[in-house]
């Protein structure tokens, strides 16, 4: 009973106790808002990651695609690819597939009469099957969440395409040359080779007006005014011309790479606020990109949606491979091996921020010994006097172990309560530090998240709590052995 | 009823051996008040503490009732200091966090469990609140030790040593911090005790005046006992003993 008296009494009047308490508040406060915010990022990040990819997929290097054969030699359309991977063991377990190309491009467009470029990553999709397979639809800007998302053009679009033209028409006419050119205008029919109608027919750049998703930081210009404010501007709004130039022919030409190009009109953004993919995919039609790059009937990825990923993406990654044989460059793989290294990545930030922030809990430990010795020196007639009146070494041990145990748990008490109300109010505590520095805690230009995401975990939350408890009794563990040896009539002696 | 026999215990202060006790014989008798007079150094103090199992001999055995307790376990040890000797100090060494209450009800707070101590929880502090009415400090119980005087400081710690209704009472210099007057004051509670609840008392101190009070007077001089006035009547019959301190 002394033991739970004297430990309440020394907190009650010790001051220098509440040293200890702060510390191991501060520290536990600390790793919960940290993790919190870490674990909000990861969490964002992963849902972003997933989000423009399908639960599982099945890409190829090769320039022309997959080539899977049937029993005749029949190269198979994705279409009847698709029916395949749905008749295997894989497919009761598979929601939706969606074929898709991948290729990286260069994107065109004029900007305030500038032609500018930019490298892009160039998607071919067919909408529909796109959203099917989950995260496309709804990082859409215009067609957000729409379950039916189009290449489609608004009226609104298409009008802003017919004023491009009239411009480009206007400036045309403007440029009434007033000197006459001396060289002729038309070369001579003879010196040139004779056309081959297949050829031009195929460098043509595509008439038909073909809408194309475009990636919103390409589309979007940001900079710091005066007043340092993010401004942004629209570079290319629905209906503005881009052309995207790419490699493709390869099956025709024998392996051979051709530079290819095709003119495309902005019909969406894509913001994920994920800056990778803002800033680099481009989506278009994929029979459009199936015959800018002559691959018609072939396609460069399959993107699948499974029933239940959690539960069956062993199996259905099994089935696959079962399908697409390796060694013809094929790769089958689910979203996060897919993205394993930004994933182990993170992880491998989180365990090391956590360990280099449980060195505060550590420090706390430290103020905790360096205290208790204090208050063990200070209490050495009282030790005296308890052992006097039948208190034992383990019972005085006991005392100070409490003290160390009842610190730790008001400290993580009033941490955790801490932590919690400043991840609660993370953007508003931002916001107010960045009206007072002057400077941005958050740049939102760098993130591109609106707010701070913050995600508690509350098992992170009891093993930050359960630890750093743990580090305050076993700190206190030195100070309540020394006390506990202490010689009762040597510290009835001292004064 | 506590017997030593040969007693000896010497300290170690920087590798050099001061030896304290040197085969020291005492017997205290059950009821009796005996005070223990010498001159600083000749090893009161350390008897007390070795009588009381704060301290072990270096050789040589105490007993109480016939059965050694020097060599006891140290669990059994604690058990005894906290049942059956009951401890007044000098400097009165109450624990300035506590109460006066608190204080005194110590004894029974280290001699039970919090479920022990919950169930018997009235009658101890029935028990308390009734010494400290007895030992004149009924109106101070909430009182921290800080806001006593010397003399209700050593009373409550009177008080705190008979919580347990020990069976002896050993007190280190009861009187050495307290002006004549309330050392009397002290003195006289003892010996109220002694009378009236049967209390054995083996008191230490320097001051000849109180031992009056006392049934028997032993002197120790270089670690043994010198003198015993024995079973002789107290006050003026120890005149001659007194004479030689």
């Amino acid at each position: 009973m002394y033991k739970l008296l004297l430990c309440v009494r020394y907190l009650q009047t010790r001051y220098l106790a509440f040293i200890c308490i702060v510390s191991v508040m501060l520290g536990v406060a600390t790793l919960i808002v940290v993790n919190a915010v870490m674990s909000g990022f990861s969490t964002k990040l992963k849902d972003r990651l997933h989000g423009v990819l399908s639960d599982v997929i099945v890409d190829t290097d090769r320039s022309d695609g997959f080539e899977i054969n049937d029993t005749l030699g029949k190269a198979l359309t994705p279409d009847e690819v698709v029916a395949r991977i749905m008749a295997s063991p894989a497919g009761p377990k598979i929601a939706a597939v969606t074929p898709t190309i991948e290729v990286f491009a260069i994107l065109q467009f004029n900007f305030r009469g500038q032609a500018m470029t930019k490298p892009v990553r160039l998607i071919g999709i067919d909408p529909e099957g796109r959203a099917a397979v989950g995260g496309f639809a709804e990082y859409l800007v215009r067609q957000h969440g729409h379950a039916r998302p189009s290449f489609e053009l608004t009226p609104e679009a298409l009008k802003q395409h017919e004023l491009n033209r009239q411009r480009r028409e206007r400036a045309d006419a403007l440029q009434v040359p007033n000197v006459p050119d001396p060289k002729p205008l038309v070369p001579d029919p003879a010196a040139l080779p004779e056309p081959d109608d297949a050829v031009m027919k195929r460098d043509m750049p595509v008439t038909k007006l073909n809408g194309a998703v475009i990636g919103y930081t390409i589309a979007h210009f940001r900079w710091r005014n005066e007043q340092g404010e993010v401004v942004e501007e629209a570079a290319l709004k629905p209906g503005d011309d881009v052309t995207l130039f790419t490699a493709g022919g390869s099956q025709i030409d024998g392996g051979r790479i051709r530079p290819v190009f095709g003119n495309f009109l902005v019909t969406d953004y894509l913001k994920t606020e994920m800056s990778e993919y803002d800033q680099s995919f481009v989506y278009v039609p994929l029979d459009v990109l199936q015959r800018l790059r002559t691959m018609e009937g072939r396609c460069t990825a399959f993107q699948i949606k499974l029933k239940n990923y959690e539960a069956d993406k062993k199996d259905v990654v099994d089935a696959l491979r079962g399908i697409f044989d390796p060694r013809t460059g094929a790769r089958v793989a689910t979203w996060e091996e897919h993205q394993g290294s930004l994933l182990a990545a993170i992880d491998v930030e989180r365990g090391i921020l956590n360990l280099l922030l449980f060195m505060i809990v550590g420090v706390a430990g430290f103020s905790i010994l360096a205290i208790f010795t204090m208050i063990v020196s200070e209490k050495y007639r009282d030790i005296g006097i308890l052992k006097s009146l039948g208190a034992s070494n383990h019972g005085v041990m006991s005392i100070f172990v409490c003290y160390g145990l009842l610190l730790g748990t008001v400290g993580c008490g009033l941490g955790t309560a801490l932590g919690l109300t400043i991840t609660d109010n993370i953007n508003e505590i931002e916001m107010f530090l960045t009206r007072v520095t002057g400077k941005a805690v958050f740049p939102r230009d760098v993130y591109y998240f609106k707010d701070i995401p913050t995600n508690v975990d509350m098992v992170n939350v009891a093993v930050v709590n359960i630890g750093a408890v743990a580090v305050a009794t076993l700190f206190s563990l030195l100070p309540a052995w020394r006390a506990a040896r202490l010689h009762p009539v040597r510290a009835l002696r001292f004064e | 009823m506590l017997t030593a026999e040969n007693l000896c215990k010497a300290y170690r202060r920087h590798a050099v051996r001061v030896p304290v006790l040197n085969g020291l014989d005492l017997e205290v008798k059950t009821g009796e008040f005996l005070s223990i007079v010498g001159a600083s150094g000749s090893g009161k103090s350390t008897l007390l503490h070795l009588l009381g199992t704060l301290d072990a001999p270096d050789s040589g055995r105490i007993l109480l009732d016939g059965r050694r307790i020097d060599n006891l376990p140290s669990r059994d040890r604690d058990a005894l200091r906290n049942r059956v000797f009951g401890y007044i100090f000098q400097f009165y060494h109450l624990l300035p966090e506590l109460t006066t209450l608190d204080n005194v009800l110590m004894p029974a707070y280290i001699g039970h469990s919090v479920v022990g101590w919950w169930k018997a929880r009235s009658k101890w502090r029935a028990r308390a609140v009734e010494l400290l009415t007895k030992v004149g400090l009924g109106h101070r119980m909430h009182h921290r030790p800080g806001q006593l005087s010397g003399g209700e400081m050593q009373r409550a710690a009177v008080a705190r040593a008979l919580l347990t209704s020990p069976r002896v009472l050993l007190a280190d210099e009861p009187t050495g911090n307290l002006d004549a007057a309330t050392g009397d004051e002290i003195v006289r509670l003892l010996r109220d005790l002694n009378r009236e609840d049967g209390v054995t008392i083996v008191m230490v101190t320097h001051n000849l005046d109180i031992v009056t009070a006392t049934d028997r007077v032993v002197r120790m001089v270089g670690g043994v006992v010198t003198d015993d006035t024995g079973a002789r009547k107290p006050a003026p019959f120890h005149a001659p003993l007194l004479a030689a301190v």
